[in-house]
């Protein structure tokens, strides 16, 4: 992998191969009467030819792109922790219920970016947490997750 | 009815309570998205349409169109005064308002940009009204290939007018069709590519699958960097502008209107195509084009015009055709079906409480906007200096009440969350979602024409280009793709050429 270009374009690639497959299994029909794979089927193929073009266009450039690091600079690990703790908030939220939940996620998200200030952190994430059970759940009608505790 | 009967009729809905005050929330949570960055007008719609649900349709389509024209307005707030586009329709203003804030005239520039805005709202609305009925008396005679090549060719202009290049946006297009395939079939009612997921019967969401490719990707691009950002500190002072700006600007503002509002009825067209044509037209006919770059008040003047006309301009081709022409309006396409409205040349005539209602909230939500960005710009000041800090766990949580609120599923935050990382990768790799959303939503009718038109014809493909309105649709389509590819084929002889040499 030399290249982003290639590297996503072969990514592309394997995307299109597995839905060109898909297509033919469930069926493409005939032109006079096609089938429900029949427009996936055209989809997929055409995106693997652009991959095989961007890949070739890639390999053929003059500029070296391959020295120049996807993650350099990026503080992915607060990424990785953000991500982690929405995953874990999706999964836990209809058990534990909408409040308890989301007055967790706010104070990881809010301590994320401001760890000194505990104090900062719980009042804002409590006060997130309040408004919008106010705005979405109670004035909007939005149906929350009431959970083990029904709230 | 006659014309003006339906104007007052359309005021008549307007003013009800209900659709009064959704004009005046949806340009509120416009204008602050605008000003705001993270969520976009696209995600902004897709997080309030879930509490829309026991609603009329037309106090949910006023409340988007409020919001859409919102986004406008306040976009230029954080260009004038931080030289961050709050959205991608604002880049152009950066460039001389953010000047004319350092030069001391951040109050002028804010001044003709909220008047630019309201008076291009304007004229796109008495457009809207001139070109939307007569497109749906003619848009009764078009058939599924026609259908098919109109779409084709609003696909084809959205990835010719992508900012980076062209082959990736028609990639993300094909993606977004196969993306749009997922779930039952239209025909034959069997499930295809949910790989035994029940919850993808009904297909991806298109609420997750936005906020995840605009809101949470933008939130981790954003958590990649440092997050503090300053407000340029000045005065703002003389927001009316003076009679030299007026004259300077008045006719930057009305090229602006007209090439935003045609702009935006094109398929594929839209608010961030109509800025830079706009821009780029008031410089070439400049007698100081000297100036552009350095605080031409032109340059400001223009581009905000253009951008809302086309956000009036683009509702014609959803309301009369039915068919989406970029990815804002495909969130439209999704609530009025949402709310058991097929968008189409009939629409207007079954549902004119919509339509008129629609469009006399297009008038109230300018006359909205300009006292929110008059008179209270101090407030969006305000909202500029909120920390990114306490900004992006706000925003997270928004996008992550919306998307749950949809259909109470923990199903679509994952989904959400997925295309969250897929939409990050994607702008490092240099792919837009652009293209992928319209070919979401497009691709179901798409195929639906395509299949409908092989069943016609028996399986001809020559149905599509015997019928003129196809023909001279597919041909554009075909010219666009060719003027793409021929200076990359010239580019290549000539590297060719010099090898051999």
């Amino acid at each position: 992998m030399k290249t982003l270009d290639q590297t996503s374009s072969l990514f592309w690639l394997l995307v299109s191969i597995l839905v060109f497959a898909e297509s033919l299994r469930i069926g493409i029909g005939t032109f006079q009467n096609p089938g429900m794979g029949f427009m996936t089927f055209g989809a997929s193929g055409i995106l693997g030819i652009l991959s095989l073009v961007l890949f070739l266009q890639a390999s053929g450039r003059k500029e070296d792109l391959r020295h120049k690091p996807l993650f350099a600079g990026t503080l992915w690990r607060r990424i990785l922790f953000v991500l982690l703790v929405l995953t874990v908030y999706a999964r836990v939220m209809p058990v534990l219920g909408y409040l308890i939940t989301t007055f967790l996620l706010m104070s990881l998200l809010f301590w994320v970016l401001e760890r000194k200030r505990m104090g900062f952190v719980l009042l804002y994430a409590l006060l997130a947490t309040l408004f919008t059970h106010l705005v979405f759940s109670k004035w909007l009608n939005c149906q929350f997750p009431q959970g083990l505790f029904g709230f | 009815m006659d014309f003006f009967d339906s104007i007052i009729y359309g005021f008549q809905v307007t003013f009800q309570p209900i659709n009064f005050l959704f004009c005046g929330v949806g340009v509120l949570v416009g204008t602050l998205v605008g000003v705001l960055p993270g969520i976009g007008p696209a995600g902004a719609m897709a997080l309030l349409l879930p509490a829309t649900f026991k609603f009329s349709p037309t106090s949910t389509i006023i409340l988007l169109a409020g919001i859409y024209y919102g986004v406008q307005y306040g976009g230029s707030t954080t260009s004038i005064l931080v030289n961050i586009p709050g959205e991608a329709s604002s880049v152009m203003t950066c460039i001389d308002g953010h000047q004319m804030a350092r030069q001391g005239r951040a109050g002028p520039a804010l001044g003709i940009a909220a008047w630019g805005s309201f008076i291009a709202g304007t004229i796109s609305n008495i457009g809207l009204m001139l070109v939307a009925i007569p497109l749906a008396h003619a848009a009764l005679r078009l058939g599924p290939p026609e259908y098919f090549a109109l779409m084709c060719t609003g696909l084809i202009i959205v990835t010719y007018l992508a900012q980076g290049s062209v082959l990736k946006a028609i990639m993300m297009g094909l993606v977004g069709i196969i993306l749009g395939s997922i779930g039952l079939d239209l025909i034959s009612g069997f499930p295809r590519f949910t790989f035994g997921i029940n919850e993808l019967t009904d297909g991806v969401g298109i609420v997750p699958l936005v906020m995840g490719l605009f809101g949470i990707s933008e939130i981790l691009e954003n958590l990649e960097r440092s997050l503090e950002r300053e407000v340029f500190k000045t005065g703002i002072r003389n927001l009316w502008p003076s009679f030299k700006d007026w004259m300077e600007a008045k006719w930057a503002i009305v090229r602006g209107s007209l090439i935003g509002f045609v702009l935006g009825i094109l398929p594929g067209g839209g608010a961030v195509t109509a800025t830079f044509v706009s821009y780029a037209v008031e410089k070439k006919i400049s007698k100081h084009p000297e100036q552009f770059g350095k605080g031409a008040i032109a340059g400001v003047a223009g581009p905000e015009s253009a951008n809302n006309a086309a956000a009036g301009g683009s509702l014609i081709p959803l309301l009369s055709l039915g068919i989406p022409p970029n990815p804002i309006m495909a969130i439209f396409f999704s609530a009025l079906i949402i709310h058991g409205i097929q968008p189409g040349p009939l629409l207007i005539r079954q549902h004119p409480d919509l339509f008129w209602g629609l469009v006399a909230s297009l008038y109230l939500g300018n006359a909205f906007l300009l006292i929110l960005n008059l008179p209270l710009i101090g407030l969006w000041v305000k909202v500029l200096e909120i920390p990114y800090k306490i900004l992006f766990p706000l925003i997270l949580l928004f996008c992550l009440i919306g998307v749950y609120s949809m259909n109470n599923l923990s199903f679509d935050l994952y989904v959400m969350l997925f295309f969250g990382v897929v939409g990050w990768i994607m702008r490092k790799f240099g792919y837009e979602g652009a293209p992928l959303i319209l070919a979401y939503v497009l691709g179901p009718m798409l195929e639906n024409a395509l299949r409908q038109s092989l069943l016609i014809s028996q399986g001809s493909f020559l149905i599509f280009v015997t019928r003129p309105i196809s023909a001279a649709a597919l041909g554009f389509a075909f010219f666009l793709l060719l003027t793409t590819l021929l200076p990359n084929f010239k580019k290549r002889r000539q590297q060719y050429d010099q090898f051999k040499e």
